[in-house]
């Protein structure tokens, strides 16, 4: 009978070649597609104002990043509005769920105004925005702002009026005050949801400035690529999608680990990690474990 | 990717929220004075900010002696329902394929991580220059910013089946079809509508920026031409018009799903028991009558 | 029952019965689950009809994944096992499995779960309905026949499952742990129903639970297992007269047998 394990560097081998092969097969599939799309391109089976094909927008993403350099304008300008107004939605929303949080009478008042603005698309008010704000960056931030408060005021309201009677119980029987309940258990239980919210505040965010820079802009990513689009150079408007997509995914992947180190707690794979560092930590302080 | 994340309600304590209709209906009243009061004394902008009078005669007008808004309201939403069904149909359709087959799930995740990531809506001056101002462009952005609720939704509900609950089946030598249709499709209902609850929303999103950008009919384009004109007391009454048409969309599918997932509900429970004890009752009673004369 | 029974080479049989009475019969039978993990590792004995088995043993020692071997769920390495004869390479209807959660359908009321096996295998007939009725009034669910689970409480919704199981027709019967998150005065009721229906039957059943006095109180014999790999350590049998009551288990003939197997665990755990 084979039972006894394997040297351990086999195993991690056959893993590694797993996962090699199971790459390979991706960005086979991937080429093929590619492939298959210019093909059809070179051959005039597309037509370029409809579905260029990838050696055109490859030629125009060179020309954004590389020959002409326009697209850093753009970028950036995109990148602050959407980060500013983030910072002022999440704050506003988490500010406003708190206080709701604390007081029910806040809580009750303010009730029929968040059903109005959880049914009303954000985005619907973007021209008057445009309108108060004007052309500028403000209106952009304004939106974003907008777009992305509800979500971590939703999940910030939610997760901190989640009753947990054995937990209050539990604090209660060891005297802790109202401050420490909340600060030690309170807070800290409810941080996954609003890391959640915050997840969806900043796609929020991203999409509301472009909407607006979509009705009137002067700069950044969004008015680029209509820009691109009513002259037609579709094969521009696939370079600006893909740089909107990177920023997206960008954004994206400091959520996640922000996500991922934040709440370590639910990830199994940091649990080891935090608390190595924890027992470092604790004998450096106050040396070392009896045993 | 999780429902959690997803889901994004607000779900206020209905029987509270009607105990205190009058008070909140005077706390409204006083913030309304206080902006016709500004208004009217000059402390804001009256072009920019109008009074809630004319916002009210601008609803008046646009709902009944004008009656405007019917047309742009009948268009949006033919758009975004239109957007909606393509795109929770694609989504589900996805879904399934993607719960069912492991292979399949694995080629597609790169692209809906690209997908995820990208600001769906951007897509929309693309549509437009495609598809032109007409309905082709907005049912094309409502379909594609909504169908990511419904896919993600669907294939989590799909796959969230315990081991259990499929050996049953299988210890009954339960058929592929069987376990799908009556174990993992109602299994993931609760989840399947709060997605489509979601792609409503991002439907009519979708339909709006379309008409944002460019279109010849529908909210987005009333309200922006009464922006654009300055004829803000009229974009006001838009947007409100925008508001309670929402609001009707999402109560509709409230209750639809309330009724689809009637386990989640005590009144409905009693209701179906009833019904179900009245089709057994003949059998009931002859058993009754049965164990009797023995 | 009697039980052939090899252990790392070493044959530990008894006279055996006559080949008509096995319901059951594993030889060597094994299951890796890779080459690291080997859950359940050569285990070889026979079930006569209407015998009453317990499976014990410490977590991770197989108890499972030997009844889904016999259940047909999953596949076996190597080794063979036989119902009735036959070898086991799918579901089979003469076996019906209970697990520890009661895995009922929660769009479903009581007695459209307990339909459940009859519709898997056909169309629902008036007579199924009756049985099913019956199922139910059996495990003490009358007037609850049509609730709902979520309406029910935990030991109810077990209840509901039971019926089930007897719904399938099965005479043979796979318990995993079948009433393990209940709460002690709701599991020993359960158990002594469930003894009660079974007892002076022909069914046979297979009883998995890492309590060994509730092991030792159901069974005519009782299976002790090890884990790391799994392996089939002994097997006890347990010759107190039925019907049984719960007093059985303040004797010491009970309480010798129950050091016995902790015995045989406690060289392992």
């Amino acid at each position: 009978m084979t039972t006894t394990s394997l040297e351990p560097e086999n195993t991690v081998n056959k893993r590694y070649v797993k996962a090699l092969r199971s790459s390979v097969k991706h960005i086979v599939t991937f080429a093929l597609i590619i492939g298959l799309w210019e093909i059809l391109g070179q051959n005039g089976q597309l037509n370029k104002y409809i579905l260029p094909w990838p050696s055109l927008i490859w030629a125009q993403l060179v020309d954004l990043f590389f020959i002409s350099g326009i697209i850093y304008y753009h970028f950036y300008t995109t990148l602050a509005e959407a980060t500013i107004g983030f910072f002022i939605g999440i704050t506003i929303g988490i500010s406003l769920a708190v206080s709701a949080a604390f007081s029910p009478v806040f809580r009750r008042y303010i009730a029929p105004y968040a059903v109005i603005f959880s049914v009303t698309p954000g985005i619907a008010v973007t021209p008057m925005i445009i309108a108060w704000f004007g052309f500028g960056w403000s209106s952009k931030i304004a939106l974003a702002a907008l777009v992305c408060f509800f979500p971590p005021f939703v999940n910030t309201l939610t997760a901190l009026t989640r009753t947990d009677e054995d937990g209050s119980d539990l604090f209660r029987s060891m005297g802790a005050s109202k401050r420490d309940y909340f600060w030690k258990l309170q807070f800290p239980n409810a941080i996954p949801m609003i890391v959640a919210g915050l997840k969806l505040a900043l796609t929020g965010a991203l999409l509301g400035t472009i909407v607006a820079e979509f009705v009137s802009a002067t700069a950044g990513v969004g008015i680029l690529m209509q820009r691109f689009a009513f002259k037609l150079q579709i094969d521009g408007s696939f370079a600006t999608l893909l740089t909107m997509s990177a920023m997206g995914l960008m954004l994206f992947t400091i959520m996640e680990i922000l996500d991922y180190r934040v709440v370590f707690w639910k990830r199994d794979s940091r649990l080891l990690s935090v608390s190595r560092k924890r027992a470092a930590k604790w004998r450096r302080d106050h040396g070392n474990i009896p045993m | 990717m999780t429902a959690e994340t997803s889901e994004v309600t607000y779900v206020p304590d209905r029987e509270n929220t009607w105990r205190f209709v009058p008070k909140h209906f005077a706390i409204f009243l006083v913030l309304m004075s206080v902006w016709e009061l500004a208004n009217r004394m000059g402390l804001a902008d009256p072009l920019m900010f109008p009074r809630p009078t004319r916002i009210a005669e601008g609803m008046l007008q646009i709902f009944f002696l004008k009656a405007t808004v019917w047309e742009h309201l009948a268009a949006t939403f033919a758009k975004a329902m239109g957007g909606f069904i393509i795109g929770t149909a694609i989504g589900m359709g996805l879904a399934i394929g993607a719960a069912l087959h492991t292979g399949f799930r694995d080629y597609l995740k790169p692209y809906i991580i690209l997908v995820e990531a990208m600001p769906r809506i951007a897509v929309g001056p693309i549509f437009v220059g495609w598809l032109g101002f007409g309905y082709g462009s907005a049912i094309a952005l409502a379909a594609l910013v909504c169908f990511f609720g419904p896919f993600v939704n669907t294939m989590t509900g799909l796959m969230q089946i315990d081991e259990e609950s499929e050996e049953l089946f299988r210890s009954c030598r339960a058929s592929k079809k069987q376990i799908f249709f009556k174990l993992m499709v109602p299994n993931a209902m609760p989840l399947i509508s709060a997605g489509l609850k979601l792609a409503a929303a991002g439907a009519f999103a979708g339909a709006l920026v379309a008409e944002f950008i460019q279109a010849d009919v529908g909210l987005g384009v009333m309200m922006r031409r009464y922006v654009i004109t300055l004829n803000m007391d009229y974009a006001f009454s838009t947007l409100l018009s925008i508001t309670v048409f929402a609001f009707v969309l999402f109560r509709s599918i409230e209750i639809m799903n309330y009724r689809i997932i009637y386990w989640h509900s005590e009144e409905l429970m009693q209701r179906k028991s009833k019904r179900r004890a009245s089709e057994f009752a003949g059998i009931i009673n002859k058993q009754v009558s049965g164990t009797g004369g023995q | 029952m009697s039980d052939s029974l090899q252990e790392a080479g070493e044959a530990v049989s008894k006279p055996s019965a006559t080949n008509s009475d096995v319901v059951i019969e594993a030889n060597a039978l094994t299951k890796a689950f890779s080459e690291e993990v080997v859950a359940l590792q050569g285990a070889s004995f026979k079930i006569n009809e209407g015998d009453f088995i317990s499976l014990v043993g410490p977590s991770g020692c197989g108890k499972s994944t030997l009844l889904r071997l016999v259940a047909g769920l999953i596949e076996k390495t190597s080794g063979s096992v036989k119902v009735r004869e036959n070898e086991v390479t799918e579901p089979r209807t003469d076996i019906g499995m209970m697990f520890q959660k009661p895995v009922l359908l929660e769009w479903r009321t009581a007695v459209e779960n307990v339909l459940l096996p009859s519709e898997l295998t056909g169309k629902i007939t008036d007579e199924d309905r009756s049985r099913a009725i019956q199922a139910l009034h059996l495990v003490g669910l009358k007037d609850f026949e049509f609730h709902f689970p979520r309406q029910l409480s935990g030991g109810m919704q077990q209840r509901v499952a039971l019926a089930r199981l007897l719904q399938t027709g099965a005479d043979i019967l796979l318990l995993d742990e079948p009433f393990g998150a209940l709460d002690e005065f709701t599991r020993e009721r359960l158990n002594i129903e469930l003894m009660n229906i079974v007892d002076g039957t022909a069914t046979t059943s297979l009883f998995v639970t890492h309590n060994i006095a509730e092991a030792i109180f159901l069974a005519d014999e009782v299976m002790v297992m090890t884990p790391r790999p799994g392996k089939l350590a002994r097997i006890v049998e347990v010759p107190f007269e039925r019907p049984r009551s719960l007093e059985l288990q303040l004797t010491p003939e009970f309480n010798k047998i129950e050091s016995e197997v902790r015995n045989i665990l406690g060289s392992y755990v």
